[in-house]
């Protein structure tokens, strides 16, 4: 297990180099920050950009710049943001937990409403019941997120002003991006675990434990959900990483102080230290996160962890 | 009591509830601003952001202060003189100012102010290149400074009122780091800084010992909301009361004029819009096809039906409030008979294709482009809309003279100096003018720029307009106005024409 675990470890650094690299050479090839922050200056020279570039650290040779923003990811410090100079750490420590509290919030939601739904799909199947989850999640399947974002504001905030229409202010703040986010993924995890139960239920020690004369809900519950376990922690774990990314749009709809709103900013502004440290950070979250799903696995299915 | 009644009732009384709960108690003289930008640093030589001085214009004070009506007045320096034929001016300090953290106001803050932003400090800045013809700044007495000038600058004064030249604590700036003035401005403005949450806010309250007018708000807080829609959304319900620009397009104006608790500003900004041609290359080349294309299209028309009418229509590349404007230039009539004609004497023939640059994520200019391509087409021209990514176009496509035969150019300088736009557009070798090179026109340009006989310079500077648009160097459109979406509850709001807003007159109900 160990031996596994720094195996997957290693996998994890390579993956954060690649995508860094990729991305520290990607952002230097569609412009100069000397320029965006110049933008609307009167006789700036070429002599004053340079100056610029030198005061940014860009007059360093390319590996130097790559390394010293690699470094920063151990040393927890990534330089300053070319937008005013503010330490890079401060933005990082105060975008993170305002985006990773609204994707576990989100994810949470999913969770707690799709295992009853898919279960309840899965057990009735082909009746009403079912017709009707499977009807509903592909309803919420079709809405494009930012979309169902606007609506819940127009609705909730504007006309019935129940709820704040943006912004990150306690727990009113978290319903609408929670929910938006919340409807969608639940609409996919339905149908997954419908799907996973409906396997599930056709095996033998499924019709076991009925014949035991186990309780329906022990037989569903105890038995076919922990079976069902494996699949579904990978595809929650996988779609953790996924809602990192997509939960830039819905930031930016309800201006949530996040890394999507960092990043979005910082691609704007070709601001490298800001971008290069939220790509850092979110791809070895997405590790990460992958990592603890195959430790999860171990955990649940007791046949892996011997392996 | 029947079951929809009662529902209604419980309907109400939840729908109540929650209204006391989550209406924001907005405290008497509070106000809140959305602000789409956030500039990161309050420090006045670090940004060039407009959005920077939509907020610190109420931390900061400069030498001079230009408000909405545009007139230069004594700010931190009651009077001042010239000398030495302009290559000399002498300021008379305002005495008993203090800043907010206690520290005096003299002639010592001045000349530290001046010495950072030219010196290395500055460098590492895009401000200082603005103030490059101040060589240095000497203190006379306590309240009374000289600035030397390399050369002449006509448009100094106008630049102490603002950005770079914003007046700092030298104590305060120099006992801290650079990144703790950067989050913890301190000014002699009629609003103190109270706290900086980046991406999210900047508190303000009301300085108490402001040398001028006081702040009648006790607290002022700046919102940073990018998606206009969200702004928007936040003035609906009460929690934003002034929306500044650039937030509101176009299109969102009837949403906040169908608003019973709101009121949309529309007022003169300095950014002008133009499709510029490429002068060197292909039919664009020649002046006649130039004059053509700019005849063949109903640019009146694109104002009214595109942009709601919240623009007007140019003759040259500036606004009507800048330094050099004339009103006697007309824009080309809409005349699309002549230009057939001149295209059939250009020996252009029906078909001729061209291409148009523009920004990919600027909605409202799409439009125009694709009115400007049909309207090109009713002349026998095949107009093709290349959109780019904003940062490419600007930094890449069009210094590099890479563009189509016409590209999207929005410009305007808070200064409002007609020299500011014609030099970097025109004048040979300009970052901004990748294609043409004009002897004569460099001349012009270069004569006016020393001279401190603002007649003069001015008459040279319509000379410039009236150049241009006789050669016909681009496809002029229009300027288009800044558009403040306001709650009613906001009285004395004066919605300034450069986005550089000081709220001290401003009050709440």
């Amino acid at each position: 297990m160990i031996g596994f675990i720094l195996k997957r470890l290693l996998q994890a650094a390579f993956v954060v180099v690649a995508v860094s690299l990729v991305v520290a050479v990607a952002i230097r090839m569609t412009g100069d920050p000397a320029l965006m922050i110049s933008q609307g200056a009167t006789g700036i020279t070429e002599a004053d950009l340079q100056r610029i570039r030198e005061g940014l650290g860009l007059n360093e040779p390319f590996i130097v710049q790559y390394l010293n923003s690699l470094a920063g990811l151990l040393t927890w410090s990534f330089g300053n943001s070319f937008v005013g100079g503010t330490p890079v750490n401060i933005l990082i420590s105060k975008a993170l937990p305002a985006t990773l509290m609204l994707a576990f919030t989100s994810l949470f939601l999913s969770i707690v409403i799709s295992i009853p739904l898919g279960i309840r799909a899965a057990v009735s199947r082909g009746k009403w019941s079912d017709q009707l989850i499977r009807i509903c999640s592909l309803v919420g399947l079709s809405f494009p997120n930012f979309w169902l974002a606007t609506m819940f504001v127009l609705l909730f905030a504007v006309t019935l002003r129940w709820l704040p229409p943006s912004g990150m202010s306690g727990f009113e703040s978290f319903i609408m991006p929670t929910l938006t986010m919340g409807v969608i993924l639940t609409a996919t995890n339905v149908r997954l675990v419908r799907t996973t139960m409906l396997e599930t239920l056709n095996a033998q020690y499924i019709m076991v434990a009925r014949a035991k004369g186990l309780s329906e809900n022990k037989v569903l519950y105890k038995h076919a959900l922990r079976n069902c376990a494996i699949p579904l922690i990978t595809y929650f774990g996988l779609q953790f990483g996924g809602l990192l990314g997509g939960i830039v749009v819905i930031e930016r709809v309800f201006n949530w102080p996040g890394m999507g709103t960092l990043a979005f900013d910082a691609v704007a502004a070709r601001d490298y230290p800001v971008l290069q440290a939220v790509i850092m950070i979110l791809s070895l979250m997405i590790v990460l996160v992958n990592l603890a799903v195959d430790i999860a696995y171990g955990l649940v299915d007791p046949r892996i962890r011997k392996e | 009591m029947s079951r929809t009644g009662f529902l209604k009732a419980g309907a109400a009384s939840l729908l109540l509830a929650a209204t006391a709960f989550t209406l924001p108690a907005l405290a008497d003289g509070k106000l809140v601003v959305s602000s789409p930008q956030d500039p990161g640093s309050w420090d006045p030589i670090d940004t060039f952001l407009v959005n920077w001085a939509s907020a610190a214009t109420n931390i900061f004070d400069g030498l001079t202060y230009r408000g909405p009506d545009m007139q230069i007045v004594p700010a931190l320096a009651e009077s001042w003189e010239e000398l030495d034929d302009g290559k000399r001016i002498r300021f008379t300090l305002r005495q008993g100012v203090t800043f907010h953290n206690g520290e005096p106001f003299d002639a010592e803050a001045v000349k530290f102010t001046f010495d950072r932003l030219l010196g290395d400090d500055g460098a590492k800045g895009p401000q200082r290149s603005n103030y490059t013809s101040i060589s240095q700044v000497e203190i006379v007495d306590d309240h009374t400074v000289d600035f030397h000038l390399g050369a002449p600058d006509p448009v100094l004064l106008t630049k102490l009122a603002g950005y770079g030249a914003m007046i700092v604590p030298p104590k305060y700036v120099s006992e801290n780091t650079e990144e703790f003035f950067n989050l913890n401005p301190v000014g002699t403005g009629p609003f103190k800084f109270v706290s900086y949450e980046p991406k999210v806010s900047l508190k303000l309250e009301a300085f108490e010992d402001f040398w001028g007018d006081k702040a009648r708000l006790s607290e002022l807080e700046y919102r940073f909301i990018t998606e206009p829609s969200t702004a928007v959304a936040e003035l609906q319900a009460g929690r934003v009361d002034i929306v500044i620009p650039p937030t509101i397009p176009v299109s969102m104006v009837s949403t906040i004029e169908a608003d019973a608790n709101l009121e949309l500003a529309s007022v003169t900004s300095p950014t002008v819009w133009a499709l510029r041609y490429n002068t060197r290359d292909g039919i664009t080349a020649d002046e006649r096809v130039r004059k053509a294309m700019i005849m063949a299209v109903d640019r009146e028309t694109i104002v009214q039906e595109i942009l709601g009418g919240q623009a007007e229509v140019i003759a040259t590349f500036q606004s009507k409030l800048s330094f050099g404007y004339d009103a006697e230039v007309k824009p080309l009539p809409y005349d699309p008979e002549g230009a057939k004609a001149l295209l059939a004497e250009a020996g252009v023939q029906p078909g001729a294709s061209v291409q148009i640059d523009v920004r990919g994520n600027d909605a409202t200019f799409g439009e125009v482009a694709q009115a400007v391509a049909a309207y090109l087409s009713t002349v026998g021209i095949n107009a093709t809309i290349q959109p780019y990514e904003l940062n490419t176009m600007l930094n890449d496509i069009i210094p590099q003279g890479k563009t189509g035969a016409m590209f999207q150019q929005g410009w305007g300088g808070w200064t409002f100096d007609y020299d500011n736009t014609a030099y970097a557009m025109y004048h040979t070798g300009e970052k901004w003018n990748p294609y043409d090179s004009d002897p004569e026109l460099d001349a012009l340009l270069e004569s006016q720029r020393p001279l401190t006989d603002r007649a003069e310079r001015e008459r040279i500077l319509k000379e410039i307009a009236l150049y241009t648009a006789e050669r016909a160097l681009e496809m002029p459109l229009y300027n288009s106005n800044a558009l403040y979406g306001i709650n009613k509850r906001v009285k004395n709001f004066e919605p300034a024409p450069d986005n550089r807003l000081r709220l001290n007159a401003v009050e709440v109900e």
